[in-house]
């Protein structure tokens, strides 16, 4: 396994960058991941957030997921990504650290678009959910309320978009 | 179902769940919007001490999680205040009942893949802000993880031959450590050529194998013909 150091997290309140400050706390098998997550006081202990962007408007998030659920970067998304994380020391050489991302496809897009080194494998998996079980807790300023209400809004114009832009649609009413 | 004072209200034994004690029992839920019936069914107002609360009557013909309750499970993990992930909400009959039961703090991500019963949804959950819509294909969680959190419980009647590996990848992305499962399984959706008791145990071997511990199965008998009901626990901590 490369050294992964950064997980980004999607929230319908917005990008999350985490570092991970103490690889070799966390574990190298999915076993022992798994036993660091379930304790947030470790847990916090060997992840840091990095950086948080939040959307700023409906509109915006909406973008985004749109984006994010097909595999395709936005240019916020590469911005937030180019801005947080450490530069290559020289041009052309290869930056040391890995993104660890959930989604392979989106993974590809990030690495293409960058040059970032981007992994995805059972170990991210694996803290990612750590991350979504705690995010409120990483994210001083947001609370569950915060997080529940921007879920809700944002899966009601995703939804709703899904529904209304829909062609096959065969319910056409004939009042 | 009318009757003032004859009929009475008492707590079933799964919390937020309630039996209607009247010319004949019924189970029924809280309404949290009280004077709408969201599919037609019948509600039942009783007065407490001056306070007025309503119950919606819950069909066990048209839920299986209604069918389960009845049929005596032993618990269906879901309780005021639970987060629960529903996939294969249709057009949101169960899920408002599933909303009543969790309440105002708990969450409802009810994940539907048709347009024409999601919109159903989506209306239904406007009136409901503990309903969470997702329409999109329940085999693909990435493409709706950003509006997901943890949960404590995921619900699954998607009726696909593939279940059991829908709600492991979904459990892999959104279930806690030692949440639950329940899941209604349609034994013609998986397999029509053999009895219906060989595919329950097949199914409960593939969840076996995907970190699941079932405990409970039971067949939804006389609601549904040749459907079960299994209930189990995800990741749960290895017996010392």
């Amino acid at each position: 396994m490369s050294k992964m150091s950064f997980v980004l997290y999607e929230s319908a309140s917005g990008y999350g960058l985490f570092e991970l400050v103490a690889l070799d706390e966390i574990g190298t098998k999915a076993k022992d991941v798994q036993k660091t997550i379930s304790d947030l006081s470790r847990f916090s202990k060997v992840m840091k957030l990095k950086a948080f962007q939040p959307f700023t408007n409906t509109a915006g998030a909406l973008e985004e997921i749109n984006a994010v659920s097909e595999g395709i970067m936005t240019e916020n998304l590469k911005d937030f990504l180019v801005r947080n994380l450490p530069k290559a020391s020289k041009e052309g050489k290869k930056a040391k650290f890995t993104l660890g991302m959930i989604d392979a496809k989106l993974a590809n897009a990030v690495q293409e678009g960058t040059g970032l080194k981007c992994v995805c494998d059972e170990i991210v998996g694996e803290v990612l959910r750590g991350v979504r079980n705690h995010l409120t807790h990483f994210i001083k300023g947001l609370s569950d309320m915060d997080l529940n209400r921007s879920q809700l809004s944002l899966a009601h114009s995703y939804s709703r978009a899904k529904v209304k832009f829909n062609v096959n649609k065969v319910d056409n009413m004939i009042i | 179902m009318r009757g003032g004072a004859k009929v009475a209200v008492t707590q079933h034994r799964h919390e937020g769940v309630y039996i209607a004690r009247g010319k004949e029992d019924a189970l029924c839920t809280k309404n949290m919007v009280p004077g709408e019936s969201v599919y037609g069914e019948k509600r039942v107002s009783v007065e407490n001490e001056g306070d007025k609360v309503e119950y919606r009557v819950w069909n066990p013909f048209r839920s299986k999680l209604g069918a389960g309750i009845l049929g005596g499970l032993d618990s269906i993990w879901m309780k005021p205040g639970s987060k629960v992930l529903y996939l294969g909400a249709a057009s949101g009959t169960t899920v408002s009942h599933v909303s009543d039961i969790v309440g105002p703090e708990g969450v409802v991500y009810a994940v539907e893949f048709s347009h024409r019963s999601g919109r159903d949804l989506v209306n239904m959950a406007k009136k409901r802000p503990n309903i969470v819509p997702i329409i999109e294909d329940a085999r693909h969680p990435a493409k709706y993880r950003m509006i997901v959190g943890m949960v404590d419980c995921v619900f699954a009647d998607v009726a696909q031959p593939d279940q059991a590996r829908i709600v492991a990848i979904n459990s892999h992305y959104f279930l806690k450590n030692e949440g639950h499962f329940v899941i209604s399984i349609k034994a013609n959706c998986i397999d029509s050529t053999v009895p219906a008791e060989a595919v329950f145990a097949r199914e409960v071997k593939k969840l076996q194998e995907e970190n699941f511990k079932p405990s409970e199965q039971l067949t939804l008998e006389p609601y549904e013909r040749d459907h079960a009901i299994v209930v189990g626990g995800y990741r749960m901590p290895k017996k010392k």
